[in-house]
């Protein structure tokens, strides 16, 4: 690891404090994000969206349950991002074996309902480790930061559900005068339009809001760990300090 | 100064919030048995609460709810100052524009995409949610030598030098001599490194702290 390229000026931080820098870190790449992690979504938000000929409730859980590999995409544009690098969608593409689908099966699997997914992933993707190494590694990481873990995890669930709630409340902002319409009659009645395309739609703009945030927090709070861990605050200051 | 984001921020609101309905249901038990001046009182309650509680608390010294005090977040103004009592007065009232469309859809999406983290609020009322550095107890140090630097350091390298010995205990010992050795110049060891640079490195840390021989 090359500490003195990091885009990132270290010090020691809280874990939640390690959050809000993953939220600023996301805000400078957006620019790489938001479209790679389009590239992604979008032709997974519309399969999930065909979906809905099986089941009403099938688009939301499918989007839901593919999010992990969603991240990946988000995670390896941040890495990147935190040594400076913009990323394009032809560098994803050439790099679709490592980020898409090493080890997809236990991202979907056994790992998908892990309450501290985003700390962990740079784990799983970024450091190559063995299996057996990966569990020690894992432990070590979130040592003494399970809690905070959880909570920045939650939050981004409740600021999901916040901006569901928010744009599907949009309808009844907008809608014309005297033809407001009752939330009896999106949800039932003859065609639910709320539960059919309503509530996935809206989920799926949240999802893509939200998601990169989500990733971008726990991957600074990771940053933020081994930070810690091995003092690299201090070696950013000795290289600059003492020039070899 | 450091802005505060959603992490921190939501969690501080949540608890304020707990705790205004705690009181509120508190209240109402002993409201209950005074009749209808007892709820006029309690509708009352309601109001203050709602839009006063966090104006009364952020004019305290502290500059913080409860809820922002135990997440370590204090309200200032926009140059770092204590807050105002008009501007806290705004910062609050305006909450009712963060909250619209509904459930704080716009102070989310303005907190996550602005690099200050300011709900509407915060930037109509020109105040800044910050997390509150505070000094933290004397760490334990090692019993290391004290030894002046061989040459004049800038502030931040100094700071490096001691958060190296206060953190060194946690560090394990490889990791510690690669780091002792990129300052080695301190204590004219550049170029060398092993186990004796590193204790006079942190020697360096310790006279830095105040410690002399």
């Amino acid at each position: 690891m090359q500490i003195d390229t990091l885009a990132v000026r270290l010090r020691p931080r809280s874990p939640l404090e390690a959050a809000d820098l993953g939220v600023r870190l996301c805000q400078d790449a957006a620019r790489s994000v938001y479209p790679c992690f389009a590239a992604v979504a979008l032709p997974v938000f519309l399969l999930a969206m065909a979906s809905v000929e099986i089941a009403q409730w099938l688009p939301t859980v499918v989007v839901w349950w593919l999010k992990p590999w969603l991240d990946r995409t988000i995670l390896f544009v941040l890495s990147r991002a935190a040594f400076g690098q913009p990323t394009t969608l032809a560098q994803l593409w050439r790099a679709q074996g490592e980020v898409w689908w090493r080890r997809l099966w236990l991202s979907l699997s056994v790992r998908r309902l892990s309450a501290w997914r985003s700390l962990t992933d740079p784990v799983y993707q970024l450091e190559g480790l063995s299996l057996g190494l990966t569990a020690a590694r894992v432990r070590q990481i979130r040592h003494r930061h399970v809690w905070s873990a959880m909570l920045m995890t939650q939050t981004f669930m409740l600021t999901e559900a916040a901006l569901l709630v928010s744009l599907l409340s949009l309808l009844f902002w907008l809608a014309p005068a005297g033809q407001t319409p009752s939330v009896d009659m999106l949800l039932g009645g003859q065609s639910p339009w709320l539960a059919i395309h309503g509530i996935p739609i809206a989920y799926m703009a949240a999802v893509f809001f939200v998601e990169p945030f989500f990733v971008a927090a726990g991957f600074a709070m990771y940053l933020n760990r081994r930070a810690e861990l091995e003092a690299w605050d201090i070696e950013q200051e000795f290289r600059r300090a003492f020039p070899r | 100064m450091r802005p505060a984001g959603l992490n921190p921020r939501l969690y501080a609101f949540l608890l304020d919030w707990v705790v205004r309905l705690a009181v509120i249901y508190g209240v109402a038990v002993v409201a209950e048995f005074l009749g209808g001046l007892g709820t006029a009182v309690w509708l009352i309650l309601i109001f203050l609460l709602e839009w006063f509680y966090p104006v009364a608390f952020e004019l305290l010294p502290s500059g913080a709810t409860p809820g922002k005090r135990v997440f370590g977040l204090k309200v200032v103004m926009d140059n770092g100052l204590p807050v105002t009592v008009a501007a806290s007065v705004t910062r609050n009232l305006l909450r009712f524009a963060d909250f619209l469309p509904f459930m704080y859809g716009f102070a989310i999406v303005t907190m996550l995409t602005r690099r200050d983290c300011k709900r509407l609020g915060d930037v109509a009322a020109a105040t800044l949610v910050v997390h509150d550095s505070r000094a933290t107890g004397r760490p334990p140090l090692q019993d290391v030598a004290p030894l002046p630097p061989v040459r004049p350091l800038t502030p931040s390298t100094q700071a490096a030098l001691v958060a190296l010995a206060v953190r060194a205990p946690r560090l394990t010992a490889e990791r510690l001599d690669e780091l002792a050795a990129m300052a080695a110049a301190v204590s004219n060891d550049a170029g060398r490194s092993g186990r004796d640079v590193t204790l006079r490195v942190l020697g360096v840390g310790h006279w830095i702290l105040g410690r002399r021989p």
